[in-house]
């Protein structure tokens, strides 16, 4: 190394010579993430993004405010947003932990030993379990319909579950149906309106609220929404009933004991109150895309079936469902396998953002070509 | 310095100016002892070329500017020409001697590295202001003490 050598190599990058290289650095980054293609999940129902910004604020307010202390053991604040919404008294809703808490609670009041717990099949698995855990028995019964369900029904009938629209096969009973079904179950039967994808079902075929106005003329019909579907909240485990006139004493006997945590009720209230027209803009992207990947695989070799829901319910001809699914899982997409519901052709996917879409579409392309 | 925002109410404050570390083109072979040493003394005897350089700012070139354009007159007998040649050369030399600082500088900055310092700007600012403080009071004694302040074209009593 000559003399001039050696003090030249201390001479340092300048500005411009910097940030082409970190230019460089930030490309080569870039590239090497994109060779890396993520799996998407589309076996959860759950919403995909990120929660509101301004519920994760109101959250971390509550939890600032005093976590020291018990929440407001009836959510009367949040209750009373809810009946709002709703146009319904106060009265008349009760909040819980999730759909799946105030249904457990409400069948364990409602079932006597070896009573009948009536539902579509295939279905949400909860249902099942709820009779059971209640010491009732569970019913499934084939298929989608007013008319199956009212055939299943018999004196140890107590409760009828309906999922509208039902995951995992997206269908919806319309409200004549609703109303047909309702009318025509004896007294003693109590029927639970599972709503927790009906923000997804076309307008035109469940107008905004339209079951709730069956509580009206139907005295034994329990209402069930929650905010862990199209508002994207999973994680606060917050979803509510609405019942009768007159059903003040059954639903107390539904909420959770010491009532919904703080956390969770001033998410939920939040998101009621600011988050509407974002998940009105998800619920409408769900519903352009659920009909995008309908019409793209109608005639295809892959058999789906018309949904109202955030799910497809589809298979594949001469290849079972658990197979299907490996094989999308080999392309990055992950789907549930109709096999824990007894129904191993089938899969459940489900439709969310158009990436996503995309991603699934693809996957079945490569899949059935092969 | 704190830096992180919850410490400076909400606000991001970056790197404070001149603390970024100097980015090598690859990672330079450390010299060490006497070599070392060698590079303190280079660093120190660019610095004083440097305040030498500049100090004939303030009287050695002027003055050779002038003794260089009154030649001119003597030869041509044209005060115009004086005037352009010495005002001309001396502006162009000045020019040319801060070109010739600035390279030293950058060249120094790289000597002190060599020598095992941080060195990340030059020393011509400082260099300039010592040197012009020391020519302006040389001028000044010279002025006072030894040129006199009666002019010299004045007859003497």
């Amino acid at each position: 190394m000559g003399l001039l050598d050696h003090y030249r190599q201390y001479q340092a990058l300048s500005e411009s010579e910097v940030t082409e290289e970190l230019k460089r650095v930030s490309a080569e980054r870039k590239a090497k993430a994109l060779e890396k293609v993520e799996p998407v999940d589309l076996s959860r129902t759950t919403w995909p993004g990120l929660p509101h910004p301004y519920v994760v604020n109101s959250i971390t307010y509550a939890a600032r405010r005093g976590l020291n202390r018990y929440a407001d053991p009836r959510a009367t604040e949040l209750r009373a947003e809810i009946a709002h919404r709703h146009e319904v008294e106060a009265t008349r809703v009760v909040v819980g932990n999730g759909i799946a808490q105030l249904m457990s609670s409400a069948a364990t009041v409602l079932l006597e030993p070896l009573d009948e717990v009536v539902t579509a099949w295939p279905s949400y698995p909860l249902y099942p379990q709820l009779a059971r855990r209640a010491r009732g028995h569970a019913v499934p019964v084939p298929g989608f319909g007013a008319e199956r369900l009212l055939a299943a029904v018999n004196d140890r009938t107590r409760i009828v579950v309906v999922c509208n629209p039902n995951d995992p096969t997206g269908e919806l009973m319309s409200l004549e149906e609703l109303d047909h079904l309702l009318g025509s179950l004896p007294e003693r039967v109590v029927t639970f309106l599972d709503e927790a994808l009906v923000d997804y079902a076309d307008p035109e075929r469940m107008p905004d609220d339209g079951s709730l106005r069956l509580l009206e003329r139907h005295e034994r019909l329990l209402v069930f929404r929650t905010l862990s579907k199209a508002w994207g909240l999973a994680g606060l485990r917050c979803g509510y009933a609405i019942g009768p006139e007159d059903s003040q004493a059954l639903l107390e006997q539904l909420e959770p004991d010491l009532g919904v945590d703080e956390l969770a009720q001033a998410g939920a209230l939040e998101a009621l109150r600011s988050t509407m027209p974002r998940v009105a803009k998800g619920i409408a992207t769900v519903r352009g895309q659920r009909e995008r990947v309908v019409e793209a695989l109608r005639g295809g070799p892959i058999e789906v079936q018309p949904s109202q829901a955030n799910v497809l319910w589809m298979r594949a001809r001469g290849m079972d469902g658990a197979e299907l699914a490996r094989r999308l899982e080999l392309h990055g997409v992950i789907v549930a396998p109709g096999g824990a519901l007894n129904q191993p052709d089938y899969i459940r996917a489900s439709v969310h953002l158009p990436q996503h879409a995309e991603r699934l579409m693809h996957a079945l392309e490569q899949e059935t070509e092969r | 310095m704190r830096t992180d925002p919850t410490d400076t109410g909400g606000l991001f404050v970056s790197r404070r100016p001149g603390t970024r570390p100097v980015r090598y083109r690859e990672v330079p072979e450390r010299s060490q002892g006497g070599r070392r040493v060698v590079d303190s003394i280079v660093a120190g005897a660019l610095l004083v070329f440097m305040g030498l350089v500049a100090v004939c700012f303030w009287g050695p070139i002027p003055m050779a500017w002038l003794w260089i354009g009154a030649q001119v007159k003597y030869h041509t007998d044209s005060i115009s020409l004086f005037i352009v040649v010495a005002f001309l050369g001396m502006l162009l030399t000045l020019l040319a001697g801060l070109a010739l600082m600035r390279r030293i500088d950058q060249f120094w900055i790289l000597v002190r590295r060599a020598a095992g310092h941080d060195q990340r700007s030059g020393a011509i600012g400082p260099v300039f202001a010592v040197a012009a403080v020391i020519g302006v009071t040389l001028f000044t004694i010279w002025l006072v003490f030894i040129a006199g302040l009666q002019p010299s074209l004045a007859p003497s009593k």
